[in-house]
């Protein structure tokens, strides 16, 4: 990310109207904690019914179909909204590794909680599979909310790290 | 003791001296904050949207209560806490902003909305359990629940604004 794009963000209209309109970057980032709670609860309601812990009276694969379109709206909020973010104040968030870090880790949270879900989203093999879940599935579970409690500090921390 | 001198009392606390000074106090009470709201919300809107009729991972509305709540619990403590924390490094200055104030004042109303429900509706669950749309008075509470946790989060994020 070099300076000179940087600075001309900084100094474009869009930018600039962001900085300007007092009330954008309060009211986007309430957007952006609605939609944290939207998909880190729909991730936590489901790993933990992955884990083994939560629901297990219901079938797998209809728990994770139950939450997956959440996270997955949740997701374009956040990168909506977190690009409104950027955008509005790119000298603060850009040169920042703290956000840099917070990118790299929602990348690895959502692959890991993709990588998981795939295989339950789509139609089951046989109608004998069963629920019974791979040992490792469990532990990638928990590792997903592990991963997006991270996300959550880093996101925080962004401000804290000029 | 007046309101102004117990303030100053709980700002001068040494933990609360602590969190102030440290550089790692503040954000790491914020961001388990961040996750103990998301959590809150996160849960509760499972449960108030099955209240307004939107079904969740299992039918019956009794046992997704009984099954989510202790999350929702267990992560208002966390807030409770975290927000006590902060509340206490700066409480003279907390306690005149009004986007604190307010936040305060709807996080009574949900509590409110919350106590109504279940001395009300919640006492006859056995009778709407299964049916949808459930009855008047639970949607009112999913719906009122929904708009002041919503509320509380976007008041919150206000304080750092005004």
């Amino acid at each position: 990310m070099s300076a000179e794009f940087i600075a001309w963000l900084y100094a474009s209209a869009l930018s600039t109207t962001i900085r300007d309109m007092l009330w954008v970057v309060p009211t986007v980032q309430s957007v952006h904690i609605i939609a944290i709670a939207a998909i880190f609860g729909s991730a936590v309601i489901s790993d933990l019914r992955l884990a083994g812990v939560l629901a297990v009276d219901r079938p797998v694969r209809e728990v994770i179909a139950r939450y997956y379109p959440w996270m997955r709206n949740a997701l374009i909020v956040l990168l909506a909204t977190g690009l409104v973010m950027i955008v509005g104040e790119p000298d603060r968030v850009l040169v920042n590794s703290t956000f840099w870090l917070k990118m790299a880790l929602v990348l690895g949270a959502f692959a890991v909680a993709w990588s998981i879900r795939r295989p339950l989203l789509k139609p089951a093999a046989s109608a004998s599979k069963g629920d019974a879940i791979d040992p490792g599935i469990k532990l990638l579970a928990w590792l997903s909310i592990a991963l997006w409690c991270v996300v959550i500090f880093c996101g925080r921390w962004i401000a804290y790290s000029i | 003791m007046d309101i102004q001198s117990l303030l100053q009392t709980l700002q001068d606390t040494a933990i609360a001296t602590l969190i102030r000074e440290s550089d790692s106090g503040f954000p790491a009470l914020e961001s388990l904050h961040v996750i103990g709201i998301a959590l809150v919300l996160g849960t509760i809107a499972v449960v108030d949207l099955r209240l307004l009729g939107i079904a969740a991972h299992r039918p019956g509305a009794l046992r997704l209560i009984e099954e989510l709540l202790p999350f929702t619990w267990v992560a208002f403590v966390t807030c409770v806490i975290t927000g006590v924390l902060m509340f206490m490094a700066n409480a003279t200055t907390y306690a005149e902003n009004p986007m604190f104030l307010g936040k305060m004042g709807l996080l009574a109303l949900a509590g409110l909305n919350m106590a109504i429900f279940h001395l009300g509706a919640f006492r006859r669950i056995h009778e709407w359990d299964t049916t949808l749309p459930p009855p008047g008075q639970a949607r009112i509470a999913g719906f009122g629940s929904l708009a002041l946790w919503t509320g509380v989060i976007v008041l919150g994020r206000w304080i750092a604004f005004v």
